[in-house]
């Protein structure tokens, strides 16, 4: 490890909000599961190390009747696993996260971490997209809340500012009615991110909502897409019309993991299959 | 803007370089001995065990999370010890392979791994007996799918798992039986 860091530690939200402000080259750990491997491949050259982890305002994971859910910078992963409420509620979160990595990886790592890390390939983000989840941002100057769809700007780049630091995710109540689902494609399960994966919800009005994540800079809610699909109502011809038709709403690359033609027809394979388990349509 | 500085990681040359300038001083519980040190706060959980504690047992291979080779019991979870500062660590309890065996025996996972052949070269079994310890603490009477989900972040090159797997099965029966527990 070439950097040479101080290690700073606040218990209160304000001092860690004053030092970042205050001080370049300062990098947050949550869980570090990607910023150590960043600062021992040397990628990066870390000045301050700023552990977020004795800040009690971030560990937050509150459900409220009517309200939603309130996941703060310090839950891990496996408490996402975990939560009765995630496991009732979101289930295509509770998916998500009980794939995401290993279950060392998910003892460590945070939501928060995976959605700042802003992977295109990350497993959480399509999940938290199809419940309008919304991320609560601070700074030295305030706080703002941004939905998640706005909040991923480029392949590991948010529009988070420098000075700023995510403190919770929050996900709305989706009601009683509501059923969710996550399938994903890896060339290897535990020891790598989503070749693709796709998240599908189905709420009490029967509308479909659809997010994807490896097919494009940053994982995408499809709104056109699901859009045109409620439109049309939910069948099995129109399951079908949206697995063909969700390949020109992305645009997958080839890479190590996968051709851009592989991604694009698992991408409607996915789709197919999420729609089929949701729906309980043979498809 | 971060420098990208030249990629010279390499597993076996990651060995720890200590500041003498920027010490933190770490205070945890390692195998239930009270353990307080100066280090550099740069030093990883797996440095510090092997270099400073000199407790070997935890091996150091990928350096970056995917084999598990360093995984020690944090708190009572598991984790990638190559992933964790050594400062994280300050106020926690750890538990390394070498916490396993009591009084100079081996413990009924660690018989087990011997009598099945569950290891050849060795390297990965630490980081495999951890596992296996962490999810027999939570779930004494696990699934084989809990077994497999529990063991997949270990890689081994040498056993093809098998043996692996059939050792924490039958120390999580005999575990059951002989420590009564549920
Ligand atoms: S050395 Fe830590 S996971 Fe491989
Ligand atoms: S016994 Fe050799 S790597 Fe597992």
């Amino acid at each position: 490890m070439l950097s040479q860091f101080e290690y700073i530690k606040p218990l209160v939200l304000d001092e860690a909000l004053t030092f970042l402000a205050e001080h370049e080259q300062t990098y947050i750990l949550a869980g570090g599961t990607d910023l150590i491997i960043m600062l021992n491949k040397n990628m990066i050259d870390a000045k301050y190390i700023l552990d977020v982890k004795s800040i009690p305002d971030l560990d937050v994971f509150k459900f409220t009747e009517g309200e939603g859910l309130e996941i703060g910078a310090n839950v891990t992963v496996n408490e996402l696993v975990e939560s009765d409420v995630v496991q009732s509620k979101y289930r295509a979160l509770c998916e998500a996260a009980s794939v995401l990595a290993t279950e060392q990886l998910r003892n460590r790592a945070t939501l928060v971490g995976n959605i700042c890390n802003a992977s295109p390939g990350a497993d959480l983000p399509p999940s938290l997209l199809i419940y309008d989840a919304t991320v609560k941002i601070a700074s030295a100057k305030g706080e703002r809340s941004v939905p998640l769809r706005t909040f991923f700007t480029g392949v590991k780049k948010t529009l988070l500012n420098k000075d700023e630091l995510v403190v919770s995710v929050f996900l709305p109540d989706p009601g009683k009615q509501d059923n969710s689902i996550y399938l994903r494609q890896t060339r290897l399960r535990g020891h790598d991110l989503s070749t693709v994966g796709v998240a599908c919800r189905l709420n009490g009005d029967g509308k479909v909502a659809i997010a994807i994540n490896a097919v494009a800079i940053t994982p995408l809610l499809l709104t056109d897409l699901s859009d045109q699909l409620n439109a049309k109502g939910l069948s099995e011809e129109s399951i079908l019309w949206a697995s063909e038709e969700i390949k020109k709403h992305i645009k997958p690359i080839t890479d190590v993991r996968a051709s851009k033609e592989y991604r694009s027809h698992m991408a409607g394979i996915l789709l197919k299959r999420c729609l089929g388990q949701l729906t309980g349509k043979e498809v | 803007m971060a420098q990208k500085a030249e990629n010279k990681a390499c597993a076996m040359t990651t060995a720890h370089a200590e500041s003498m300038e920027r010490r933190v001083r770490l205070t945890c519980r390692v195998n239930g001995q009270f353990v307080v040190e100066d280090i550099d706060p740069t030093m990883l959980l797996l440095h510090f065990l092997r270099d400073r504690l000199k407790l070997f047992g935890t091996k150091e291979a990928c350096g970056e999370g995917e084999c598990g080779a360093c995984t020690v019991i944090m708190n009572g979870r598991p984790v990638t010890s190559c992933l964790v500062l050594a400062i994280e660590a300050e106020g926690s309890e750890i538990t390394t392979v070498e916490g396993l065996a009591k009084n100079g025996e081996l413990s009924i996972l660690q018989q087990e791994f011997i009598e099945l052949d569950a290891l050849q070269c060795g390297f990965c079994t630490p980081g495999m007996l951890m596992s296996a310890r962490a999810l027999l603490d939570r779930n004494p009477d696990p699934t084989d799918d809990d077994i497999k989900e529990a063991m997949s972040g270990n890689l081994c090159r040498c056993t093809g798992y098998r043996q692996i797997f059939d050792a924490v099965k039958k120390a999580a029966k005999r575990e059951r039986e002989e420590l009564k527990r549920s």
